[in-house]
């Protein structure tokens, strides 16, 4: 089935990019990968005038570590780099174990870094052909005014499909975004907006560059729980990404996101405050379930229920302090 | 099996080469001078009276040649005879979200997508009908106006009498089932492309497993007489009874090629692929069964309710299959059917892997386990108790010839450790055993004649080659490397030396297609025969050159050799070229009717279940269950399979195997699922097909039983797998963890909420002490 | 419909066409070059069927611009055999039964390929994961492996076989 028709711009420098992307306005929409843009695309869910081809950006998909500085990685390198690369695997596992569950192989050799960060919002009244959205008369994110899923709001819940935003926003990363004002720097936890349709702090002039996770987070141990029916290509339903520093058996530090429940990827800010300076116990594992779960609020936007979705950030969020705080202790 | 040179090896598909070099042709990959695109214009509603259609803007843009709608081919069409209730686009009804309703032809696909988006269609909606119960309630808007209360059809059988087989039982159980729709998925999505010549013929190159019906309904839609229509199928990318009746895009792209005087290809996206279905119904099951003491079934009854989507299609012959097995493979004297076939406003179900039989084998072999522990018997020894003694006739007047099922039962509980397993394993793994079977071919003929259901020509060449004419329908399955296969052992020959054209109505004899697993058994037989026959003249030809008499001929290693000690023979090739050279052309025929015996009993709706002879399948399935998320994880499947003969090993390895997997992606993971009228998944990302890592390994074993009928005592091997590994699965998971899943799939949430409300039974019984 | 001239490497052989950049890869391959041994099972990057190389990678044709691949060297299953010599794997497609409908065995031999380019010596469970974007409905996989392996044996036993093919 052909696309719509468009213009495509590849640009050789940033700079070049945010020409196209000020003379185009919005019409113009940017593709890295194009995993997501393209089937997005096919779909009708965006018609821009002007696609602006990010994969002649060589100079953005390197990743390098400096103990200093910490881990940077050029918006346009692929889930594969970001999942085999040494450096990731050492330093940060946590993000190569995310990255390694999105999609499938061939996809991750395609699909960027920052297009995962910068990913659309899915939902099952969303993700389906024009055909399929004109039967059931549109929806509020798309050409329609009633979402089906909560169908007496005014809100889009479309939800935050991104395998990695978890695990970088448990790693405390920044991003880089250029402009038309130049650079500037933003925490990752400030990127998203919580809104199925509005998702991102990202200006129309802009892109995102660079991926920045702190050196104090190197070392830490981590985990990603996700879940999926086939272990293969599935988006996540739910994913918990949970990062510790135990020594002697005290956590001296812990951040948890979440991911696929929510219109954002969510950190939930109360396991720090709950686990640091704390030993092992199930009764705290109980209390950060309850955080957990007072955070994530699934709702049925996939072919899995809220229930069992929910059951799954309990049930996740158990094992992976369980896994995490028992490897800590045996050092 | 010394016996045999060619058949029994494993030798690689005749068609395997073009496959692995992308050289192959499918449908889509033709292109003929001057093509255009094909689109069709679909309901967005499930049910709806069309009062006009307008379609003067779209036939207006530039591109457009051609715009039909279902006022210009009203004649209607159907698989069953009975069931002659569509036509390639709506005409008065729209019936499912997805229903055909107008089409274009255009010179590029942009130009008919935006084409389709200007017709205009007055829609009145009507009621729309979902659930399969109350859809036999409905009083008025009926799908079709002559299926009262929206009732396809019924049928009632009753076998014996289980109101005293019910008497005679020591354990009885009532079970609900119920099996959301499945659907085949075939990798390549459907396509054809058609084409009117000059002289007005009609030629068509269609994904199908049934080339023979497309070519009878077409000519029946257009008004053409059958010889001015010819149907040719290139490669296939599976069928799994998707492609065996007549699709819409079929007769629609026919239409239009006939509108607008220029080929057209249409080729469905995914999505219409999903639209189209004619998958495995939805099935709501009620299913009784009592078993004495010793294991022995005394009485079954079975009520079926199956939800056929918006069109008849094989919807009939499902259901009928249904009932026709669901205890013909054991020996059950009492058994009682009652069936409905209703409709509804969703695409019709059909033909699909294991047609008819697998739902009820989901229940029946569920239940019998149900019984096994009921009773304190062993799941494997309950099904021996109650195995048929063959040569037999069942209950309801099958025939069975040949019955490997006990072998099978004896070596998967060797070969899987069902000894050493069985109720012995950790709390969160366990083991399951289940048998299925098939027909190996349906011994009636879908529109009932006296015709063969399989003719085959043979004809040698001067090259000291044959050509094996056939209409046998390849589909990846093997069947033209099954027929190379035969001809060559027959004739002593190299494979090599064996050729086939297949699957052209001009040029090939009739076959009725690949469908009911019937392609081995019957082309295969009417292979032999024609090989058999080519021989016999042959050897007539030679005999008189060398005055001696046929009968003292024979062929051995690519030569006729004269039986005795003159030490006299010839080369095939010189062979074939001395009887060419004597009568022109040397061409044999070979035709395969089933026998009268086997066409069973002549009650209302005795036609479907008969089959010249029947597959077994026994499997053991071994799994783990996560009992905080419900997950199952099938760690190992050991299946025996009965094929009467493996013609070529590693073919029917791999036709059971994909059985296997495509059963447990049944059982575990895939499910059509609906929000009213609307399919909530057509996509290959939402529809759940599994990958490797859902796909364990499938320890595979082959039984031979060696069937008196079969083509050197072969018979299915394409379906007969795919039923047990359902029940194997469920009963595994009741001994890993003591709960027991009556609906399909056995999802992660279903296992969970199963297992709450077992450890709320276990607290409420302990007083709340529990693990 | 504004086209361009694009320019494509497709097995060693430069192409240049016109068509519009919202074309695909896929689209691109199938329709402009004939190189229709490229299938399309979904056109939305679910199943694997349109798996080509790209500079050696394995990715989707279906859902790549054809326009944005200019100076990528593309490899497509008709570039797999050395003329009439099949490539280890496609022979191991051939006598494993690998390839049944055969609909997804391009795309399946093209990730194979882009593995033991790799990996010369995969474990089944490293197969598994390598291919586990290449939906297959026919096989069930184990002739899949069973073919893999053939190839893996077949280029441990013959080391010249990787450049030559052999047979
Ligand atoms: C079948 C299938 C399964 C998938 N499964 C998963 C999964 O399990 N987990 C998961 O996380 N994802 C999944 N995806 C989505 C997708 O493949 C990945 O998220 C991928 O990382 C997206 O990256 P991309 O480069 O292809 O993005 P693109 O498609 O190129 O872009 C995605 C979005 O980001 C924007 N964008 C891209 N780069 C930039 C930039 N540098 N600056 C600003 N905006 C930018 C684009 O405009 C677009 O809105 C799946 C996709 C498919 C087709
Ligand atoms: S056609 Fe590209 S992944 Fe299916
Ligand atoms: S061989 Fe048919 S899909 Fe793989």
């Amino acid at each position: 089935m052909s696309m719509p028709s468009f213009a495509l711009v590849r640009p050789r420098a940033v700079d070049e990019a945010l020409e196209h992307l000020a003379r185009h306005g919005a019409e113009a929409m940017l593709v890295a990968g194009g995993t997501d843009v393209v089937p997005n695309l096919r779909a009708g869910l965006f018609s821009p005038r002007v696609v602006v081809d990010l994969k002649g950006l060589g100079d953005l998909s390197g990743i390098t570590f400096d103990r200093e500085r910490g881990l940077e990685i050029g918006a346009l390198a692929t889930l594969t780099a970001v999942a085999e690369s040494q450096l990731v695997r050492q330093h940060y596992p946590v993000l190569a174990q995310a990255a390694g569950t999105v999609a499938s192989p061939v996809l991750r050799n395609m699909g960027t870094l920052g297009g995962n960060l910068c990913l659309e919002t899915r939902c099952r009244w969303y993700n389906q052909s024009y055909f399929w959205r004109q039967s059931c008369g549109f929806c509020l994110k798309k050409d329609g005014t009633v979402c089906h899923v909560a169908p007496g709001g005014k809100r889009c819940w479309a939800v935050w499909s991104g395998d990695t935003a978890g695990a970088l926003l448990a790693l405390d990363a920044e991003i880089e975004i250029a402009g038309p004002a130049g650079r500037r720097r933003l925490s990752l936890t400030d990127f998203y907006k919580n809104d199925g349709v509005d998702r991102i702090h990202l200006g129309r002039g802009e892109i995102l560059t660079r991926i920045l996770v702190p050196a104090t987070m190197a070392g830490y141990r981590g985990t990603y729980h996700k879940l999926r029916i086939r272990n293969s290509i599935d988006y996540p339903l739910a994913g918990v990404a949970l990062v510790v520093k135990v020594e002697d058996g005290v956590c001296r530090d812990a951040r948890l996101g979440l991911v696929a429940v929510n219109p954002a990827p969510v950190l939930v800010r109360e396991v720090e405050s709950l686990l640091v300076g704390q030993r092992f116990t199930p009764e705290l594992t109980e209390a950060v379930v309850q955080a957990v779960v007072r955070t994530g609020k699934p709702l049925t936007t996939s072919m899995s229920t809220p229930e069992y979705r929910r059951e799954m950030l309990r049930v996740f969020s158990r094992r992976a302090l369980r896994e995490l705080w028992r490897e800590n202790g045996s050092h | 099996m010394a016996q045999f040179s060619v058949v029994g090896q494993r030798l690689p598909m005749v068609d395997a080469r073009e496959k692995v070099t992308g050289a192959g042709v499918y449908t889509d990959d033709l292109v003929l001078p001057g093509m255009l695109v094909g689109r069709i214009l679909h309901s967005p509603h499930p049910h709806a009276r069309i009062h006009s259609i307008d379609a003067t803007k779209a036939a207006a843009l530039p591109g457009i040649v051609a715009v039909i709608t279902g006022k210009d081919f009203p004649n209607r069409y159907g698989i069953l005879p009975i069931g002659h209730d569509e036509t390639a686009l709506a005409v008065e009804k729209a019936r499912y979200v997805g229903d055909n309703v107008a089409a274009v032809a255009a010179v590029s696909d942009q130009a008919a997508v935006q084409a389709l988006d200007l017709i205009e269609v007055d829609y009145e909606l009507l009621p729309a009908f979902f659930d399969p119960n109350e859809t036999m309630k409905a009083e008025s808007n009926w799908i079709h106006d002559d299926k009262p209360h929206n009732i396809e059809k019924e049928y009632h059988h009753h076998f014996g009498n289980v109101e005293e087989g019910f008497a005679q039982a020591d354990a009885i159980r009532e079970d609900h089932f119920f099996c959301p729709g499945v659907t085949h998925v075939a990798m390549e999505p459907h396509s054809t492309l058609a084409h009117v010549e000059d002289n007005g013929r009609l030629i068509v190159w269609s994904s199908t497993q049934v080339p023979y019906y497309l070519q009878r309904t077409l000519s029946n839609v257009l008004g053409l007489p059958m010889d001015r229509v010819r149907v040719i199928k290139p490669l296939v990318g599976g069928g799994f009874g998707g492609k065996s009746e007549v699709i819409p895009l079929e007769v629609i792209a026919a239409c239009l090629a006939r509108a607008a005087g220029r080929p057209v290809k249409i080729t469905y996206t995914r999505d219409e692929v999903f639209y189209a279905h004619r998958g495995r119904p939805v099935q709501v099951i009620d299913l009784k069964m009592g078993v004495r003491r010793d294991g022995k079934i005394t009485a079954v009854e079975a009520r079926i309710v199956q939800d056929g989507g918006a069109y008849c299609g094989y919807g009939p012959v499902t259901l009928l299959y249904s009932g026709a097995l669901l205890g013909a493979m054991y020996d059950i004297r009492n058994m009682k059917f009652d069936g409905y076939r209703v409709l509804t406003n969703r695409p019709a179900c059909g033909a699909m892997r294991g047609h008819g039989t697998v739902n009820t084998r989901f229940a029946f072999e569920s239940q019998l386990d149900m019984l096994a522990h009921a009773v304190g018997i062993d799941p494997v020894e309950i099904r021996e108790v109650n195995l048929l003694k063959p040569p037999c006739i069942t209950v309801n007047q099958l025939r069975v010839t040949s019955y490997g099922y006990p072998e099978c039962l004896r070596q998967v509980k060797a070969k899987s450790g069902w000894k050493e397993k069985k109720g012995k394993l950790p709390f969160g793994k366990g083991v399951g055993v289940a048998g299925s079977h098939y027909v190996s071919g349906a011994a009636n003929a879908i529109v009932r004649s006296g015709t063969p259901h399989t003719t085959i020509d043979i004809k040698a060449n001067p090259d000291g080659t044959v050509t094996i004419f056939t209409g046998a329908s390849e589909i990846g399955q093997g069947s033209d490397t099954m027929q190379v296969q035969l001809v060559a052992e027959e004739l002593c020959l190299h494979p090599r030396r064996v050729k086939l054209v297949a699957a052209d109505t001009d040029r090939t004899p009739v076959d009725l297609g690949s469908y009911s697993s019937r392609v081995t058994f019957m082309a295969g037989n009417a292979c032999l025969q024609a090989a058999r026959n080519l021989k016999s003249t042959i050897f007539s030809v030679v005999a008189r050159r060398w005055n001696v008499s046929p009968d003292q001929l024979e062929m051995r290693d690519e030569r006729v050799v004269l039986c005795d000690d003159s030490g006299w023979s010839m080369s095939f090739e010189e062979a074939a070229k001395c009887a060419i050279d004597h009568l022109g052309e040397v061409v044999a025929t070979g035709s395969y009717s089933p026998p009268q015996e086997a066409q069973g009993g002549k009650f209302r709706g005795a036609g479907v279940g008969p089959s010249p002879a029947y597959s077994y399948s026994a499997q053991v399935a071994e799994v783990t269950v996560d009992t905080e998320t419900g997950q199952v994880t099938v760690d190992r499947i050991t299946v025996a399979h009965d094929c009467g003969r493996a013609l070529n090993l590693m073919a029917v390895e791999g036709q059971v195997q994909g059985s296997v997997w495509m059963g447990l992606g049944q059982a575990v993971q895939e499910e059509m699922i609906w929000s009213q009228g609307l399919l909530m998944n057509p996509s290959m990302l939402e529809y759940k097909s599994a990958s490797t890592l859902e796909s364990p390994e499938i320890d595979t074993i082959i039984v031979e039983s060696v069937d008196p009928e079969g083509p050197l005592g072969a018979k299915e091997a394409g379906e007969g797998s795919l039923a047990a590994i359902i029940p194997a699965v469920a009963n595994a998971i009741y001994d890993a963890v003591g709960v027991r899943l009556t609906s399909t799939p056995f999802t992660p949430e279903k296992i969970l909420k199963a297992l709450r409300e077992q450890q709320k039974k276990v607290a409420q019984r302990n007083g709340g002490s529990e693990r | 419909m504004n086209k361009e001239s694009i320019q494509l490497h497709v097995n060693g052989v430069r192409h240049e066409i016109e068509i519009p950049p919202s074309k695909t890869l896929l689209e691109a391959l199938r329709e402009d070059l004939r190189l229709t041994g490229t299938k399309c099972g979904c056109d939305d990057s679910s199943c694997g069927c349109c798996t080509v190389l790209v500079d050696g990678v394995p990715m989707l044709s279906c859902v790549m611009l054809a326009a944005s691949y200019p100076d990528a060297s593309i490899t497509t299953i008709e570039g797999v055999a050395q003329g009439e010599q099949l490539d280890p794997l496609q022979e191991g497609f051939c006598v494993e039964g690998g390839a049944q409908c055969g609909f997804c065995t391009p795309g399946i031999i093209l990730t194979a390929k882009a593995l033991l380019d790799r990996n010369p010596k995969p474990t089944r469970e490293e197969i598994a994961q390598a291919i586990s974007g290449n939906l297959c409905r026919c096989t069930g996989y184990t002739q899949i492996y069973a073919s893999i392996e053939y190839a893996i044996k077949k280029l441990r036993t013959t080391p010249v076989a990787a450049a030559s093919g052999g047979r």
